[in-house]
């Protein structure tokens, strides 16, 4: 399966969706979708996520189903926390940016 | 539990560098602080047998013979002069959580390498090559006739002794970056303030304990 794109390839900025369609009766939605700050991040940093929420939120159960220590999974998810600021943020200059 | 799945390809790579020089990617917390603990007494233990003093946080020097509790002293004045600030720095600079129990004991753990150093000392060459040049620096007399195997040995255990020390202090700063969580110019710069202030502190508390 591809990959969803995120990032335009020429400019680097935020891509956006501008159709969907309904693979079962082909009917087509055309528009202008944000894509949800999730997707902004890598395929293994959204793994990550999952794999989070499937240890219930708690990060000693992360280590331990992942074999490696408290803080390197504590470390990653501070990582993770950062770039979705970072995202969130750069969403709200863009908004204020255009009317 | 669900299965997790293999999300951190990365950061779980568990190749034999990762092992050599950032263990601390898989061990931390209670794990680490206990064999750090024993690794110390284990040092200690085997500095006694060897007289080799490890007396400040980078220091080996082979001694005067003292009894055990001196070495077991010296090893947890070594660990704690250097995860004490480490621990206070981290408190400061770093924007994540950091546990104490990770930086104590990571930092244990990354005194290993000094294990090897006091296996590394215990031949009674060493000693009688160090005695014969401390008699050629000071011009007093010489006992007993020069060695080349002693001094092989000696030779020997001085190379084995600079890498190990290059290595725990590589060991300490990756146990100071992950247990903090503190990357690039902050980590590096807190380190070596913490190094120094902990050899100078460790060395002071060593001479008061041992006059």
């Amino acid at each position: 399966m591809k990959l969803l794109p995120t990032m335009c390839p020429a400019c680097n900025s935020q891509l956006k969706a501008k159709s969907l369609i309904c693979q079962h009766c082909q009917t087509e939605i055309q528009g202008e979708y944000v894509l949800p700050i999730l997707t902004r991040l890598s395929p293994e940093e959204q793994l990550f996520i999952l794999d989070f929420i499937k240890s219930s939120g708690s990060l000693k159960e992360m280590a331990r189903l992942l074999r490696l220590s408290y803080p390197t999974v504590r470390n990653r998810l501070d990582e993770i926390i950062e770039r979705l600021q970072e995202a969130d943020k750069s969403e709200n200059t863009n908004g204020k940016e255009k009317p | 539990m669900n299965e997790v799945n293999d999300s951190s390809k990365t950061i779980s790579d568990r190749g034999l560098i990762q092992w050599l020089f950032n263990p601390f990617r898989f061990v931390a917390g209670y794990k680490a602080l206990l064999l750090g603990l024993a690794i110390i007494l284990i040092s200690a233990l085997f500095g006694f047998l060897g007289n080799t003093h490890f007396d400040g946080v980078l220091d080996v020097h082979i001694g005067l013979k003292a009894p055990i509790w001196c070495f077991f002293a010296e090893g947890i004045i070594n660990w704690l002069s250097l995860a004490i600030p480490l621990f206070f720095f981290g408190l400061i600079v770093s924007h994540s959580t950091v546990r104490m129990i990770d930086v104590f004991g990571t930092q244990a753990l990354s005194r290993w390498p000094h294990l090897i150093t006091s296996v590394v000392m215990l031949p009674e060459a060493n000693r009688r090559f160090g005695t014969y040049l401390m008699a050629r620096f000071t011009l007093t007399t010489v006992s007993g006739a020069f060695d080349y195997a002693d001094m092989c040995i000696f030779i020997f255990a001085m190379i084995v002794v600079v890498f190990m020390i290059i290595w725990m202090v590589a060991l300490m700063y990756q146990a100071y970056a992950v247990s903090c969580n503190i990357k690039g110019a902050r980590a590096i710069i807190t380190f070596i303030v913490s190094i120094i202030g902990a050899e100078a502190l460790s060395k002071f508390l060593i001479l008061l304990l041992l006059r």
